[in-house]
C-alpha cells in the first residue's frame, strides 16, 4: 500500500467541512420551522415539561410564554440561535434550565458508546458471513442468508427489538430488557441495530464477492499457483471491502434514525432517547442541539469511511 | 525428444460434443499454434488440457504433463501444476491484473507464495523480471496506469513468475496494434528459445507465421490441417485454411479509387485535445466528404478514437472547432462501436431494440428486411438477444441499426477488432459497400495498418512519435 498523499486527504477534510456547515444551517432552520409548526400550544407543552402535566394551567403557560418571549416573532428567536452557535453556546433547556451542551455531553457518551458497540457487532456479522455466501453463490448459507436478510431488513427496528426482548429477555430470561449501567445492559439494544445493518452489509458483501471471485484476475491469481486461501486473502479482501466500507458510509443515516428508536425502546439514555423527549415538551434548544450533533456525526462517520476507502484503494491515492 | 505435454483424445462437451477427440503434444523449443475462428472451439480445448473449464461443460480425454497422467473427466488433479509446471498467459491482461494491486507484488507472489522464496528475495526478482521487460519503472504502477503493451508485459512476468515450462497463451494479442503483437511473439519466443513449451490459441495469422513452430487449424472442433507453420500457410491443404489465409487483409485487393468528388459533410480545424496530462493530438485539421473512406491508425492509446469522438461531438476539444454540413439532421452524424455486445440493450430480444428505434425517429419499418438481406442477415436473429448471436452478426446488426437512420458521416471506432479474420472481412467490405452506394463519409479506426490501406481513400496517423 503505497503512501497516502496529502492532496486528497485535504479535498475530503474541506469537502466534509463544507457540509458540516450545510448540516448545521438546514438543521438549525428545519428543527426551529418544524416544532414552531407542530399543533399544540407550545407554552403549555413547556409548562407541562416543567411542573408536569397535572400541574399546568394557563397561568403558568402564560408565564412560560412571557419568560421565553413566545409571542414574539420567530425570526429573532432564529437569529440568535445562529449567532450563538458561532460561539458555540447551545443555550438552555426551557425544561430543565441547564446548558444544553452540557445535557448533550452526557448522553452523546451513551448513544456513541451504542453506535460503536452496534456498528462493530454489524461488521463482524454481516460482511464475513456476506463473503462466505458470495463464495459459494447458490449454496444453502446463501440462500439462508437471502431469506434472513430480506426479514431483518423488512422488519422495523422496534419490531426486532421487541422481539428480542420477548425471545431473550422474557423467554431466556438472561439479558435485562431495558435499563443502562453494564455491559450486559448495551447486549441487546446494540444487537438490534447491528441485525438491521448487517443485513444490508452482508448483501453487499455478497454481491462484491460473487463479482470478484467471477473477475478474470481472481481466475488469474489460481492459475498463478496461489492456492485458494492465498487467492482470497491477496485479490479477494480488498476488492471486496473497496464497496462494503463506502456502503457502510451511507448506512450510517439508518443508524441514525435507528438510534432514536432502539434508544426510547430500550431506556438507553442517549440522545436519541433526549431527542424524543425534547420533542414531547417542545424544548426548542435541546432539539436543535441533538439534531445538530447527530447530523455533525453523520458528516464525521463519512469522513472516515472517505479516509478508510482512500486507504484501501490505492486507486483512489493515484488519482 | 521428450513431449513436455502429451493431450490424448481430448474432447469438450455441453450436453453436444464442442471439441472432437484430438490429440497433440508439445516438444520444448517448438512451439504450436492453434489457428481458427472464435467459436471453433479452440479456446475449449486449451481450457480442457490447462484444467480451467468453465463450469457446465465437461471434458474427455488424457492428458500427461510433466510425467503426471491426469484424466480430463475428473476436471482434478491440475491445481498442483497451475503456476509451477503449466502457465497461463491471460487474454485482456488488462483485467487478468488486480486493479487494486503494483505491477511489481502481483509478480513478486509467484516467487514467495508459489515458489516459496522469502519476501526481500521475490520482490528482487520480480523487479528484474520487470527490469528485463523494459518496465524498471513500471513496480509500484497500478494496472490502470499502464498502457495495454505494458499490461501485456507484467501479465506475462506474473503468468512465468512460479517457474512453469509449459506456457498457454490464449489469444494473447487480441485488440493489439501490430507493434505490440510483434512485441508480444517476441516475448513468447524468448521463452521458448529458453526450452520452455509453447501452446497458442490465436486467429491472428501473423502471430502464427511469427512463432513458427507447428499449426494445427481448426473449425467447429475439428482440426482440419495441421503440419510446419511454414508450410501451412504458404501452401494450404484445406479449403477452410486457404479462405482463412486470403481474408488476411495483407492480401485483401488492392485500394479503392478515388471517390466521386463530393461536398464535405463535416469540416474540422486546429483541433486539439490532452487527457490525463497526455497531449493526444494538436493543431489538427480535417474534412470529409461525401462517400470518402477515411482510416485512422495509431498506436493504442494514441487518441485515434478521441479523434472520432470529437469529430461526432461526443467529446468537447480543448481547442479547435468541428463544423457540420448545413441542412443534414443531427442524427444522421452516427456512430459504430468496438464492442458490439456493449452497444447493445442486453435483456430485450434485437427486434425490440430495432422496432424502438423506429419508433423514436418515426421510420419505415418496411425498410429493415431489405437491409437484413443486403446485410445477408437472418430475420429468425431478431428474436434473440444479443448474447444469442455472434460477434460478426450483431456487428452486422449494429451496422443495420445506424443504416436505418440513413447516416450522412458514419464513424465506425475499431468495428472488427474483436471478430475474427474471415468476420472482419465481411464486416469492413458491407461497410464500404454500404458508403458507396449511399454516398455516405465513413471514418474507420483501426490498429491494423494493412486494412485501412486496402479499404480507405486516405490515412491519418495519429500519435506515430508517442510510446503505447
Amino acid at each position: 500500500m503505497g503512501p497516502v498523499s496529502r492532496i486528497p486527504v485535504s479535498r475530503i477534510l474541506g469537502y466534509r467541512l463544507f457540509q458540516a456547515l450545510l448540516v448545521a444551517v438546514t438543521v438549525g432552520l428545519l428543527t426551529f420551522v418544524m416544532v414552531r409548526s407542530l399543533p399544540g400550544d407550545m407554552a403549555y407543552r413547556i409548562a407541562a415539561g416543567r411542573y408536569g402535566y397535572d400541574m399546568v394551567s394557563s397561568d403558568a403557560a402564560n408565564a412560560v410564554r412571557a419568560e421565553l418571549g413566545l409571542g414574539g416573532g420567530g425570526a429573532a428567536a432564529l437569529a440568535l440561535w445562529f449567532l450563538d452557535l458561532f460561539r458555540l453556546d447551545f443555550g438552555e433547556s426551557v425544561i430543565s434550565g441547564r446548558p444544553v451542551l452540557e445535557e448533550i455531553r452526557h448522553q452523546l457518551g451513551h448513544t456513541v458508546g451504542l453506535s460503536v458497540a452496534a456498528i462493530l457487532l454489524s461488521v463482524l456479522l454481516g460482511p464475513p458471513l456476506g463473503i462466505a455466501a458470495g463464495l459459494r453463490p447458490g449454496g444453502a448459507l446463501d440462500r439462508g442468508l437471502l431469506v434472513a436478510a430480506s426479514m431483518l431488513r423488512a422488519l422495523p427496528h422496534f419490531v426486532v427489538g421487541l422481539i428480542l426482548i420477548m425471545l431473550v429477555s422474557a423467554g431466556l430470561g438472561i439479558l435485562p430488557a431495558a435499563g443502562h449501567g453494564g455491559t450486559e445492559n448495551l447486549v441487546l439494544p446494540a444487537l438490534t441495530l447491528a441485525l438491521g445493518l448487517g443485513a444490508v452489509s452482508a448483501r453487499v458483501a455478497r454481491d462484491a464477492m460473487v463479482q470478484v471471485a467471477a473477475s478474470p484476475y481472481y481466475a488469474f491469481g489460481r492459475v498463478k499457483g496461489l492456492s485458494e486461501a492465498r487467492v482470497f486473502l491477496r485479490h479477494g479482501l480488498r476488492n471486496v471491502s473497496v464497496p462494503v466500507v463506502t456502503y457502510l458510509g451511507v448506512q450510517f443515516v439508518g443508524l441514525i434514525e435507528g438510534v432514536v428508536v432502539v434508544e426510547s425502546l430500550f431506556a438507553w439514555p442517549g440522545i436519541g432517547h433526549a431527542l424524543v423527549h425534547a420533542i414531547f415538551s417542545r424544548d426548542v434548544p435541546v432539539i436543535q442541539g441533538t439534531a445538530l450533533v447527530m447530523g455533525m456525526m453523520f458528516v464525521l462517520l463519512n469522513a472516515a469511511v472517505d479516509l478508510a476507502c482512500l486507504w484501501l484503494d490505492p486507486r483512489k491515492q493515484a488519482s | 525428444m521428450n513431449a513436455l505435454l502429451v493431450a490424448e483424445d481430448v474432447a469438450v462437451f455441453s450436453g453436444e460434443r464442442l471439441v472432437q477427440p484430438t490429440t497433440l503434444s508439445l516438444l520444448p523449443g517448438r512451439p504450436l499454434t492453434i489457428l481458427g475462428e472464435s467459436g471453433s472451439g479452440k479456446s475449449l480445448l486449451a481450457q480442457a488440457i490447462m484444467g480451467t473449464l468453465p463450469r457446465g461443460l465437461r471434458a474427455e480425454g488424457v492428458a500427461t504433463i510433466d510425467g503426471r497422467r491426469l484424466p480430463l473427466s475428473s476436471g482434478a488433479g491440475h491445481r498442483p501444476l497451475w503456476g509451477r509446471i503449466l502457465g497461463l498467459l491471460p487474454q485482456e491482461p488488462w483485467l487478468a491484473l488486480d486493479p487494486t494491486m503494483g505491477a511489481r507484488a502481483q509478480v513478486a507472489e509467484g516467487y514467495r507464495h508459489v515458489r516459496g522464496l522469502d519476501a526481500r528475495d521475490a520482490r528482487r526478482r520480480a523487479q528484474a523480471d520487470l527490469d528485463s521487460l523494459g518496465l524498471a519503472m513500471a513496480g509500484s504502477k497500478l494496472p490502470s496506469e499502464l498502457s495495454g503493451g505494458m499490461a501485456q508485459r507484467v501479465a506475462f512476468a506474473a503468468a512465468r513468475a512460479g517457474g512453469a515450462r509449459i506456457l498457454i497463451a490464449d489469444e494473447p494479442t487480441k485488440g493489439l496494434d501490430v507493434m505490440r503483437r510483434d512485441d508480444v511473439a517476441a516475448l513468447l519466443m524468448r521463452e521458448v528459445g529458453e526450452g520452455a513449451g509453447l501452446l497458442t490459441i490465436t486467429h491472428d495469422l501473423a502471430l502464427a507465421r511469427r512463432l513458427g513452430g507447428e499449426v494445427a487449424v481448426m473449425l467447429d472442433g475439428v482440426i482440419v490441417e495441421r503440419g510446419p507453420t511454414e508450410k501451412v500457410l504458404t501452401n494450404p491443404g484445406h479449403e477452410y485454411t486457404r479462405r482463412l489465409i486470403a481474408a488476411d487483409p495483407a492480401v485483401w485487393s488492392g485500394r479503392p479509387g478515388a471517390p466521386a468528388a463530393g461536398a464535405a459533410v463535416l469540416e474540422a480545424a486546429r483541433l486539439g485535445k490532452t487527457r490525463g496530462g497526455h497531449r493526444l493530438f494538436a493543431d489538427r485539421d480535417f474534412s470529409i466528404a461525401r462517400g470518402e473512406i477515411v482510416g485512422i491508425t495509431g498506436p493504442s492509446g494514441s487518441g485515434k478514437s478521441t479523434f472520432g469522438d470529437v469529430l461526432l461531438g461526443l467529446i468537447e476539444p480543448d481547442v479547435g472547432f468541428v463544423r457540420r454540413a448545413a441542412g443534414i439532421a443531427p442524427v444522421r452524424y452516427q456512430k459504430i462501436y468496438q464492442d458490439p455486445p456493449s452497444a447493445f440493450p442486453p435483456r430485450v430480444t434485437l427486434r425490440r431494440a430495432i422496432d424502438d428505434l423506429v419508433r423514436r425517429h418515426g421510420l419505415d419499418a418496411g425498410r429493415i428486411a431489405p437491409l437484413l438481406d443486403r446485410l445477408r442477415l437472418s430475420a429468425a436473429l431478431l428474436d434473440r438477444r444479443p448474447s444469442e448471436v455472434s460477434g460478426g452478426e450483431l456487428q452486422r446488426l449494429a451496422l443495420l441499426r445506424v443504416l436505418l437512420l440513413d447516416p450522412a458521416f458514419l464513424f465506425a471506432d475499431e468495428p472488427t477488432s474483436r471478430l475474427d479474420l474471415i468476420t472482419q472481412q465481411e464486416i469492413v467490405e458491407l461497410l464500404a459497400e454500404v458508403a458507396r452506394e449511399r454516398d455516405c463519409a465513413v471514418l474507420l479506426v483501426s490498429h491494423d495498418t494493412e486494412l485501412v490501406e486496402k479499404v480507405c481513400h486516405r490515412r491519418i496517423r495519429l500519435g506515430e512519435e508517442a510510446p503505447g
